[in-house]
């Protein structure tokens, strides 16, 4: 077996998995802190992608910048969406159930936005650097995967710091570990709950960049996004985000390394296979806590 | 008081007669009942980029037919059902359209998925269905009812490209193939034409791989097209598939002769998102805007004039095209009898925008065998030489 192409498949697989991490972060804990399973998570991503690909068309922007900027935006188009749509659902008696069909309706309303604003027609996010590499021997890194690779990193850290390091993400935490006694410590839920899904939306977004500058997309993208979703979410244990983050570059790793020994044909069968195990022997994931 | 009687009676009378002939077909009364022509296409989800094109060719086909007239002098209208680019949605609209609906007419579907399990709806109902079929096996289950005019075979698909590189000196030709083909029915179509004429040409073909959609890195393939020294390049697939490849070819500096393209490179998209990269890149068509037949030059106008295109679409055309051949079925057989109009359309010549055609007993015309090229950003017809728009770029300057 060559190890150049040994290594260049991990060196992909690797980077293509953090951003699938970035995107299934939010995903995670949504799930885990709010039990809403927010089908719609994926399409909040694409409507990064088309944001940054506007204004990339449009005025020139650089993806990295229209990441910055559509976090804070899509925070606060989550915020409205928490308190129009979510909260509501807190008075379900099956919150997930409830939350599922909620946000497949959400899902299906906005591809047909998509799809009236931007047509079906496939997109491709290409900024100067689209197909560059900064070459290393006989490896190639793409630009567009390293800074996928970056803003997944960067988008991974800081969530995970303010959850660890801030009251309000402390509070996130306290909320999805026990929610009665988070309340009697003053907790509001509610509130926690919207910035929650706030931060999710928002990180989606930026995934959703991150994975437009590797792939083309489309108004119906987020179904195929979703899948994988579901694989890092479940694979890293859900409400866990260095879970996700090292389940996604699991996923890179087995993924490339399928490419690099198998035929390309197994590669899918591996990776979703990998997610049927899990579902069966390990539903709580690799890092996730039982029950 | 005998009159307020019989002026009564009158207008009982006259509002009986009203009620009744509310009822009548409007063929009776001599007013022009539509002929309906139904069926699916994919309006939402993953194909309805081109589904939309082949409804806006159909529209225009049914503008033009309507303002001369009609076709057995009754205007035509759509009854279209969106599948959202599922085939199991489309079956069940067929059969909607033909038993609930009793469409007069059915019109052809997208994809090929789709149109072939169609077709096989079509047939037990004894409909005639003119429409881009499933490839070669969907024409080879002894339908009888069904016609490709033009059809998208994949069997056919890379025809006019090896015929065109039959014509370089052996020694210019490229010596090895690196074949990467998506691992459905119409990615397993476009093998036949490399099996063929690779053996024909003495092209070694080193690597043979499929890969399922979605293919989630094309950096492993082309590390390995790179290092085996691969100056053929297949990329056998859709337009998601088709672009990973290209930006990887280009990423990872890879320069063969030539890139073979599956069916991603004819949509728009293709020139339209990824600019001077998708340049050079051959494929092959069963329609081409540019062909000398009449229609072309109107179809070329239209679009030009309503969505500011320089050619039609190629689903354009297809939808079009589709038409014009069951019209020209119905006015050959002067009448909407299913059976009548498949056998006309067995023993007659249509005229189409993609030329003129016959049908043989599986309901395919003789293989078209055109190929296309991606030149400063347009999609040029290099073959046959006869029609060539452009002579081709070969080989494929490097990337800049």
């Amino acid at each position: 077996m060559d190890p150049v192409l040994v290594i260049q498949s991990l060196i992909s697989g690797v980077m293509m998995g953090m951003v699938y991490a970035l995107l299934g972060v939010g995903f995670s804990l949504t799930w885990g802190v709010m039990h809403v399973i927010h089908i719609s998570h994926a399409v909040f991503g694409l409507l990064g992608a088309y944001f940054a690909y506007t204004l990339l068309t449009l005025y020139g922007v650089d993806p990295v910048v229209s990441a910055m900027v559509s976090t804070p935006l899509l925070f606060i188009v989550a915020c409205a969406v928490y308190q129009v749509l979510i909260r509501p659902l807190t008075k379900a008696r099956e919150m997930v159930v409830a939350s599922m069909i909620l946000t497949f309706g959400l899902a299906i309303i906005l591809e047909n936005l998509l799809v009236l604003v931007w047509k079906a027609d496939p997109r491709l996010l290409t900024p100067s650097y689209a197909s560059e590499s900064w070459i290393i021997g006989p490896f190639y890194l793409q630009y567009p995967h390293l800074i996928g690779f970056a803003l997944s990193l960067v988008g991974i850290s800081s969530l995970y710091v303010f959850l660890k390091k801030t009251t309000t993400g402390m509070a996130v935490r306290a909320a999805w570990q026990n929610q009665e006694a988070a309340r009697l410590y003053g907790v509001n839920l509610f509130r926690i709950s919207m910035i929650t899904f706030a931060l999710a939306v928002s990180t989606a977004g930026a995934g959703g960049i991150s994975l437009a500058l590797l792939y083309s997309f489309e108004p119906h993208s987020h179904n195929l996004w979703l899948i994988y979703l579901f694989l890092v979410v479940i694979v890293g244990g859900v409400g866990n985000v260095i879970g996700t983050a090292l389940a996604g570059l699991i996923i890179g790793v087995i993924t490339g390394l399928s490419m690099a020994f198998l035929p390309y044909q197994w590669v899918n069968l591996i990776t979703f296979g990998l997610l049927m195990v899990f579902l069966i022997f390990r539903p709580h994931g690799l890092f996730g806590e039982v029950g | 008081m005998g009159k307020k009687k019989s002026k009564h009676a009158f207008l009982l009378f006259f509002l009986i007669g009203v009620c009744l002939t509310a009822g009548l077909p409007a063929s009776v009364l001599g007013a022009a009942k539509p002929i309906v022509i139904g069926g699916s296409l994919p309006l939402t989800g993953q194909y309805a980029e081109t589904g939309q094109w082949i409804e806006r060719g159909m529209r225009y086909w049914a503008e033009e037919v309507n303002a001369k007239g009609g076709l057995l002098g009754r205007p035509v209208e759509f009854k279209i059902y969106d599948d959202q680019s599922e085939v199991s949605k489309a079956v069940t609209f067929a059969e909607k359209a033909i038993t609930v609906d009793k469409v007069d007419l059915l019109f052809g579907g997208y994809p090929g998925t789709a149109a072939r399990a169609v077709m096989a709806v079509a047939e037990k109902h004894k409909y005639v269905y003119v429409s881009m079929g499933g490839h070669m096996k969907s024409f080879q289950q002894g339908y009888t009812y069904s016609f490709g005019a033009p059809p998208l075979m994949g069997e056919w698909w890379y025809e006019g490209f090896f015929q065109w590189l039959a014509t370089l000196p052996a020694n210019q030709r490229p010596k090895r193939a690196a074949v990467y083909t998506i691992n459905n029915p119409v990615g397993l179509s476009l093998m036949d034409s490399i099996n063929r004429w690779t053996k024909k040409l003495g092209i070694q073909v080193v690597i043979n791989e499929k890969y399922n959609a979605p293919l989630a890195d094309a950096t492993p393939l082309i590390v390995k097209a790179k290092q085996l020294n691969c100056d053929l390049l297949f990329s056998n697939g859709f337009f998601p598939d088709g672009v990973t490849t290209i930006k990887a070819a280009k990423a990872l500096n890879y320069n063969p002769k030539a890139i073979v393209q599956g069916i991603g490179s004819v949509i728009p998209a293709w020139v339209k998102e990824l600019g001077r990269d998708g340049d050079y890149v051959f494929s092959g068509t069963s329609l081409y805007n540019k062909l000398n037949y009449p229609g072309n030059d109107k179809l070329n106008a239209y679009v030009k004039k309503k969505y500011g295109l320089d050619g039609y679409p190629l689903y354009f055309g297809f939808g079009y095209a589709w038409m014009q051949t069951l019209e020209q079925g119905v006015r050959g057989a002067n009448s909407l009898n299913q059976t009548k109009i498949r056998d006309w359309l067995k023993t007659h010549k249509v005229h189409t925008i993609a030329g003129p055609m016959t049908f043989d007993k599986n309901g395919l015309p003789p293989p078209i065998n055109f190929c296309t090229q991606i030149i400063d950003g347009k999609v040029e017809l290099i073959w046959p030489k006869n029609i060539r728009t452009r002579e081709p770029v070969y080989p494929k300057p490097a990337w800049k």
